[in-house]
């Protein structure tokens, strides 16, 4: 009972953060704070357009595909990567650096060096998610690795296991919160990357809805785009979350 | 305590978050104008700079804020975060109903088609054919829809690759087989293989490529340095059509562009004697002539919607400041 009387706290705190919100900025728009600045209920009814009309699925049909593809790079070889830096010393050394400059380094000045390497086309997109997604996902999952409890390593050992037991079942297990820590981060820098290769590279998909809505003043419309991909990305990293607790239901309390 | 303070914070924090974006800069003092460029200083702009530094030695300083882009220009101007802007804001005027206007024609359109002859050679060529341009509200775009309702053609494909230099790198490697360009660029690709990279005929283009712009409010509380600012464009613009390479010299005598690389310097002659001898720089500021020529050619653009014929120069433009210096300088 009092379990449920919290949940439903809970529901109304988040219900009541997003009603200020957009009180708030509806309230900015009528003044308006600039010409430029449209009202929370243009702006929903531009969203509900777009959604009908079609223009967020053309234009999602383009942006998905750049994002999946990175994502999924980053994801199969950032773990792999990371596991195999926590897991063996040379391999860090040869590695880390590597990525430690990757994470730090201002990618919207990269993008467009990018261009000269692998020209206007899917590849380079792709190539701004990897580096977004990336860095992010390998230093997880290695810091995951890297923080094994000492006392659980030394219980395999005197239970005699192996050192595959001792990956498989004990230092795997013990990363994963970690690893999926790195995959929501890498997810939503992939956003961040596909978002910045769309404005920065050739303005398709959702950088081109809000290049072209920018471009003729349909401010409403331009907000609702990017409104669009904002959602998406929560929805995205709510849905890992949601993957997180399935696989790894012992996480639940945390 | 902690849950009052929690409760308290979440309240205030959109409305702060909200209230800090309405921050704004303060205004230029008089005798200053800040001038927002949503480009990067180059040999296309020296003409203004010369024009610039023609109004400073008259005592009215002109500060040049270079932006990233035309849009962030146009916001600062909006914003009153600069108080002249450069570009061609019809869509801003009409639909946000934004108190700003056109003043003075700085350039009109200069693009030209330009095709790889290996494939097409005639505008019924590119019937069926790829063709890529700017962007989707872009002058080069127009340009090409008003050309296939001229010749009677549909295009196969419109790609849009922003940036004239980077579709003349897609023609030279034989990624792109029809665009438009600038005349820098154009230049470039008939140097490279003037047999290869032909221009197709195009007609007379009136409407701006770049155009001043201000609230209207500053132009009426600032008529004094604006009007010393336009005297000194429109002799500059008519000494250049005269005679393009005063540019040169003048650039020697107020060292601009120090650093521009020897390679560019070549060009500047070249593009100020093509602009002047294709009308680029307009002898008498555009004022109405130019905002009619603009209402058919950006309404193809999609730029500003209705009929063009039904619009009104006055909602767009604001001549007083040209009508008074055409009239002193005559």
């Amino acid at each position: 009972m009092a379990l449920r009387d919290l949940s439903r706290q809970a529901w109304m705190w988040k219900i009541l953060s997003f009603v200020l919100f957009f009180g708030a900025w509806e309230i900015a728009g009528q003044i308006p704070i600039s010409l430029s600045f449209p009202t929370f209920v243009d702006t929903f009814v531009a969203f509900m357009r777009m959604t009908f009309d079609g223009s967020f699925l053309g234009a999602y049909a383009q942006t998905v595909q750049p994002l999946l593809i990175g994502v999924l790079i980053s994801s199969f070889a950032g773990i792999a990567c990371g596991v195999g830096m926590g897991l063996w010393r040379g391999f860090e050394w040869c590695t880390l650096v590597i990525f430690i400059i990757l994470q730090a380094a201002p990618v919207a000045a990269i993008i467009p060096l990018i261009t000269y390497l692998y020209g206007i086309g899917l590849t380079s997109k792709v190539i701004a998610v990897v580096i977004m997604s990336l860095p992010l996902i390998v230093l997880n999952s290695y810091k995951g690795i890297r923080h094994t409890h000492p006392s659980l390593l030394e219980m395999s050992r005197s239970f005699q296991g192996s050192r595959m037991q001792e990956i498989m079942k004990i230092i795997l297990p013990a990363a994963s919160p970690l690893i999926f820590a790195g995959l929501r981060l890498g997810v939503g820098a992939g956003f961040i990357g596909v978002v910045l290769a769309e404005l920065l590279i050739t303005p398709t998909g959702i950088g081109d809805l809000i290049t072209y809505h920018r471009s003729v003043a349909d401010y409403p419309e331009m907000f609702a785009a990017i409104t669009s991909i904002i959602v998406l990305a929560a929805v995205t990293l709510t849905g890992l979350l949601k993957l997180e607790v399935f696989v790894r239901p012992e996480n639940r309390a945390r | 305590m902690g849950k009052a303070f929690r409760f308290a914070s979440r309240l205030i924090a959109p409305a702060v978050l909200l209230a800090a974006a309405s921050v704004v800069q303060s205004p230029a003092s008089a005798g200053e104008i800040r001038l927002g460029l949503g480009d990067i200083e180059s040999v296309e702009t020296l003409n203004l700079m010369i024009a610039i530094e023609r109004t400073k030695a008259r005592g009215v300083d002109v500060n040049l804020i270079s932006f990233k882009s035309e849009d962030v220009a146009n916001q600062a101007i909006v914003n009153d975060q600069a108080d002249i802007g450069i570009g061609t804001p019809y869509a801003i005027i009409q639909k946000v109903k934004a108190p700003i206007r056109l003043f003075f024609q700085l350039s009109t359109l200069q693009f030209y088609p330009v095709v790889n002859t290996e494939h097409y050679k005639t505008w019924k060529d590119l019937d069926g054919g790829d063709l890529v341009v700017h962007s989707r509200t872009s002058g080069t775009l127009a340009i090409a829809n008003l050309m296939a309702l001229k010749h009677g053609i549909k295009y196969g494909s419109i790609s849009y690759v922003p940036g004239s230099e980077v579709r003349a790198l897609g023609m030279l490697k034989g990624n792109i087989k029809a665009s438009i360009i600038d005349s820098v660029n154009t230049n470039f690709l008939k140097s490279k293989d003037a047999k290869k990279f032909q221009v197709l005929p195009l007609g007379d283009l009136a409407a701006s490529d770049e155009a001043l712009f201000a609230r209207k409010d500053y132009l009426e509380k600032n008529a004094a340095d604006v009007q010393v600012f336009l005297e000194e464009l429109v002799k500059t613009w008519r000494e250049i059509n005269k005679n393009p390479a005063i540019v040169q010299t003048e650039r020697t005598k107020y060292g601009l562009l120090k650093d521009l690389p020897k390679d560019l310097e070549k060009e500047i002659l070249p593009y100020f004697e093509v602009g002047a001898a294709g009308g680029m720089f307009p002898n008498d500021g555009g004022g109405a002539s130019a905002a009619r020529a603009d209402f058919d050619f950006y309404s193809v653009a999609g730029q500003i919607k209705g009929n063009a014929a039904d619009l009104k120069v006055e909602d767009f433009w604001y001549l007083k400041p040209l009508d008074t210096v055409l009239n002193k300088l005559k």
